[in-house]
């Protein structure tokens, strides 16, 4: 009986001392960087592929400005997010990066930070119209343009005929995935009601989750009664033309457009399976989060919120130097 | 503190002092809990002072984690489980929403909480179906429903100011959350030791025969027991909704497991009878004091994950009956290598 | 099975009034169907889909059933042996799928495919045995033990792996797999119909088996029956994580793809398919048959509400409504018999 509690205890001790060695030596290192202090406060990371690139790139860029960065991931769940941002607050970095999690949640995050007199820059998806005035900035795509574009492309392919379309929609409930749906749908009602989207399933941004939900769709509509499809996202249309493939379709008489332009979809394109994509540059996104923080804790007057250029690749264009897909 | 384990046998009285502080603290169950929130705590100390000058935010981040927690404690207790609590938390934010009135909003929320209990309850009660699966059941179909009605997008609360108030401190440093999350807990920690009903509820995880030999309504504790954990669902819900000024769908990702974790850790034991509010109480502090911490030490995210799952597994296994278990265990395994040559063997 | 006792920890039914004539026709009828609820249900479904739902038949749509079940079919065949042994669920089976899956396809990138293989299912005999001590040796509550592995697992793998997306070549072995095909059935399918063989004759023809069985519905009598019973909760979490390893496989052949996020939802996804299929989450009773139903279940029900322009929130409530209605007829006709 005491054999085992001592057992127990002097477990814990070790484990308490390695977390203590391991502890230590990771915050040595992030002392060395006696610079200025930022929270980024982000709802993904390693856990997806954009992000992975993103903080490659956002990283890189923090040591070049001489930023020491914290990074959170909240995994879309906004509450944790809210938390991480009280934390934050508590830390007394001299700026905080947000991505929010889900836009409508980060008012109290805002004015928080505001009463402690931290500044918020924003990046990736921006906060509502009337939050705005407590940002600092914001750097990023804009979502809802790019689903805009997308259905540009769309409505120049459909040139003017009746199709219809089948749509693979985002992850339900995330906030890119809801403004490029209205972006993309919006923009159809008012440029080309030629095309009718007859089918919407989320493919929950993978791609056998895509693949198996279009192939549903055109089982139900009748593959034949389909003329294009429309992706939220590169590697859900990967799937989506995996799908149209596997039954025996001509992908290349089909109008297909999505966003991203990423490594999976960027061949698409340049061998004309894709139409056309939108780009979205993970790097650049992750980059420009630093650059427009560093500005904002140079002093300089940001006014003008920083959009990620939305490049509409095709066939054309897709083997183009500025447009190479970084992930 | 008296010890809330059902029926007590008359034990022989104790010789020395030590030896009935000894026998107390060998009744009780949050053991586990003290060893996890000592280590966490030390090390927080020495790390990451910031973890106590900033004590208002670990709390609300123990607020987040253990609200839900200490409902599911009661009925963990009785031996059940609710697998819905995070569909709850999130349904419950929903309808909150549907209504521009904050009063209302929040008896609308929670009314949900009572309706989701009632219905739980029916199905295990009355039904006769195992809680886990029933309310593995209403977790589908609760995140369905929120899904639904709020046709899979947030949506805002209609009076801001008010919610952006509800998340400032009115008790000190204390936001609402914390001090309904102190509340709460003074509550149920006083229903379960000092309330005869919630005395019952041991009795109920315990033995259920034997508790309805002696004469407990086991049924209308078990429909007690679920409507409360609903309720406290349905009432973090709303509370999440307030703080962060909007109804949100695809909320509650990690409430259920971090809830688990939470009364896991405190020693709640998932056969029920055993365990106490107390100890969630406690399990909830070692969990969020650890996720605020590794937060500040900004270490890499994925590096946090691994710590965070290894001290849980370490805690669940340097349990002293843990260890007491490993050593059965490798003795019988030991004699069981004996014994298979001559019996018959596992293939 | 059935001279294997019900799990005492099953909520009794409460006390009815005792009949003298004992059950009637109409109550062993519903207690006959009860027994086969699955087979009922999942004949009846598919019958009715058939006739109804226009395309449902077609060789296109049968394979996206199978593409829907297979993988998710394997982890829930694999975890099947964790509940029937009494021991709740593998919530590490997320991250096993997914470890699955990149280390196929990150490693056979940059070495080759049978290593991949290789490192993979040695990784998958890790989990296993982190799991299965635990909760086998040290009696650890199996729910937590498996969350934390969840934790440390897609930790680990997300900073070794950097947490890129990981693609095969195109038209490369992994993706020709993965495309092969039977007539409508995919070689998912066909992997998924091995794996069950190879687990149900486990579960129900061998000595293991009978002991995990054994071990569900009473772990003390079983102990003390001379059965190293330790072994046979490591056993069963060792074929769990095998199952999933493979899973993941199946899921990269699939799309060719491989990310870390790729299984979300696979733990209760498949322990929803088992117990829609029958098996007692308190362990003792239940076999691999009906899981196996269960998942064809469930993936022809989502099939054909997607198929009929169903909703996601609306899929969830019809899942998760019939996780309870199939349960409670089970319940309610076990409660008739006994009258």
């Amino acid at each position: 009986m005491r054999s085992t509690r001592t057992a127990a205890a002097v477990m814990t001790l070790l484990f308490a001392a390695s977390a203590l060695s391991a502890c230590g030596s990771d915050s040595a290192s992030s002392a060395s960087g006696d610079g200025t202090k930022v929270y980024a406060l982000l709802p993904q990371g390693t856990d997806q592929p954009y992000g992975t690139e993103y903080l490659k790139a956002m990283n890189a860029e923090a040591e070049k400005e001489g930023l020491d960065l914290t990074i959170t991931n909240s995994q879309y769940d906004a509450d944790k997010q809210a938390s991480d941002c009280q934390v934050a607050v508590a830390a007394k970095p001299d700026l905080i990066i947000l991505w929010p999690a889900v836009a409508d949640t980060v008012r109290p995050c805002l004015e928080r930070a505001k009463a402690a007199g931290i500044p918020v820059t924003v990046t990736n998806s921006d906060v509502k119209e009337e939050d705005k005035s407590l940002t600092a900035g914001y750097s990023g795509p804009d979502t809802y343009g790019q689903g805009a574009a997308s259905a540009e492309i769309m409505c120049e392919l459909a040139d003017g005929k009746d199709i219809n379309i089948l749509q693979v929609e985002g992850l339900t409930g995330n906030t890119t995935a809801i403004n490029r749906k209205a972006g993309f749908e919006e923009t159809i009602d008012e440029n080309c009601p030629n095309v009718k989207i007859i089918a919407s399933q989320p493919g929950d941004w993978n791609k056998d989750d895509s693949q198996t939900v279009t192939s549903e769709m055109l089982t139900a509509a009748g593959a034949k009664n389909i003329q294009g499809i429309y992706a939220a996202d590169d590697t859900m249309v990967a799937g989506a033309i995996d799908a149209l493939k596997s039954q025996g379709l001509d992908v290349k008489k089909m109008l297909i457009t999505s966003i991203g332009n990423t490594k999976l979809g960027n061949p698409l394109v340049v061998n004309g399976e894709l139409d056309g994509t939108v780009f979205q540059s993970s790097a650049w996104d992750g980059q420009n989060a630093v650059t427009l923080a560093a500005k904002v804790l140079d002093g300089e007057e940001v006014d003008e919120d920083l959009f990620m250029p939305s490049v509409k690749v095709t066939e054309a264009n897709a083997s183009d130097a500025e447009v190479t897909p970084n992930w | 503190m008296s010890t809330p384990h059902g029926i007590n046998f008359g034990e022989a009285p104790a010789r020395t002092r030590v030896d009935q502080l000894r026998r107390t603290l060998g009744r009780r169950t949050e053991g586990r809990a003290v060893a996890l929130l000592a280590v966490v705590l030390v090390v927080a100390l020495v790390m990451e002072p910031l973890v106590f000058s900033a004590y208002p935010v670990t709390l609300s981040r123990v607020a987040l984690v253990g609200l839900v927690a200490l409902g599911l404690t009661v009925v963990i207790l009785m031996g059940e489980l609710d697998l819905s609590v995070a569909s709850t938390v999130v349904l419950a934010g929903v309808m909150m929403a549907q209504t521009d009135n904050v009063a209302l909003g929040v008896l609308l929320a929670l009314g949900t909480g009572v309706a989701v209990g009632l219905v739980n309850a029916f199905f295990v009660v009355k039904v006769g179906i195992n809680s886990f699966i029933a309310t593995l059941g209403m977790l589908f179909v609760l995140k369905g429903l929120a899904i639904v009605i709020s046709r899979s997008e947030p949506i805002p609360l209609e009076n801001i100011t008010f919610a952006i108030q509800f998340g400032l401190p009115i008790v000190g440093p204390l936001t609402p959350r914390i001090v309904i999350f102190v509340l709460a807990f003074v509550l149920l920690h006083l229903f379960l030791t000092r309330m005869r009903a919630g005395r019952e509820f041991y009795a109920v995880g315990g033995n259920r025969q034997a508790a309805r030999d002696a004469g407990i309504p086991v049924d209308r504790r078990l429909v007690t027991g679920f409507v409360m954990c609903s309720v406290i669902a349905a009432g973090a819900g709303a509370i999440d909704t307030l703080e962060r000024t909007a109804a949100d769908p695809t909320a509650g990702s990690t409430v259920l497991l971090s809830s688990f974790a939470a009364a896991i850790i405190g020693g709640v034991a998932l056969t029920g009878g055993r365990g106490s509010i107390l100890g969630t109480l406690i399990g909830a502090f070692s969990l969020g004091t650890l996720e605020v911490g590794l937060t500040l030490t900004g270490v890499q995210v994925d590096i946090q994950q691994i710590y965070i799952g290894g001290v849980l597994l370490l805690a669940v296994m340097t349990d002293p009956a843990s260890l007491r278990a490993a050593r059965s265990s490798l003795r019988t395994s030991l004699h069981g290598v004996r014994a298979r040559s001559t019996d018959r063997g596992l293939t | 099975m059935n001279q294997l006792a019900e799990s005492p920890t099953v909520a009794a039914p409460t006390a009815a009034e005792p009949r003298a004539d004992g059950p009637s026709i109409a109550a062993k009828a519903l207690l006959w169907a009860a027994e086969r609820g699955i087979v009922v249900f999942t004949v009846v479904l598919i019958l009715a889909s058939v006739l109804f739902v226009d395309g449902f038949a077609s060789a296109v749509n049968v394979a996206d059933v199978f593409h829907r079940a297979a993988p998710i079919g394997i982890v829930a065949v694999g975890m099947t042996f964790v509940v029937i042994s009494g021991n709740y669920l593998d919530l590490s089976v997320v991250a096993q799928v997914a470890t699955g899956a990149v280390i196929l396809i990150g490693v056979s990138n940059s070495h080759s495919i049978p290593i991949a293989i290789l490192v993979a299912l040695a990784v998958s005999v890790v989990y296993g045995l982190v799991n299965g001590v635990a909760v086998g040796y040290f009696k650890a509550n199996a729910v937590i033990v498996t969350l934390s592995t969840t934790y440390i697992g897609l930790g680990l793998l997300r900073w070794l792996s950097g947490g890129s997306i990981f693609f095969g070549p195109r038209d490369g072995t992994i993706e020709s797999f993965g495309d092969i095909k039977l007539g409508a059935v995919p070689i998912s399918a066909i992997v998924l119909v091995v794996v069950a063989l190879v687990l149900g004759f486990l579960l129900s023809r061998t000595n293991f088996g009978f002991v995990v069985r054994a071990f569900g519905s009473n772990k003390e009598a079983t102990r003390l029956s001379g059965v190293n019973t330790p072994v046979v909760v490591l056993g069963a979490f060792l074929i769990t994580s095998f199952a999933a390893t493979i899973a993941g496989f199946v899921l990269a052949a699939y799309s060719n793809t491989a990310v870390s996020s790729m299984s979300d939802g696979y733990d209760f996804g498949a322990l929803a398919a088992i117990i829609i299929g029958g098996t007692s989450v308190f362990g003792g009773k239940g076999s691999v048959l009906r899981t196996v139903l269960g998942v064809v279940f469930v993936s022809v029900l989502t099939n054909v509400l997607v198929l009929s322009g169903v909703g996601f929130g609306w899929q969830q409530v019809a899942i998760g409504s019939l996780i309870v209605l199939a349960v409670s007829v089970d319940a309610l006709a076990r409660k008739v018999s006994k009258k």
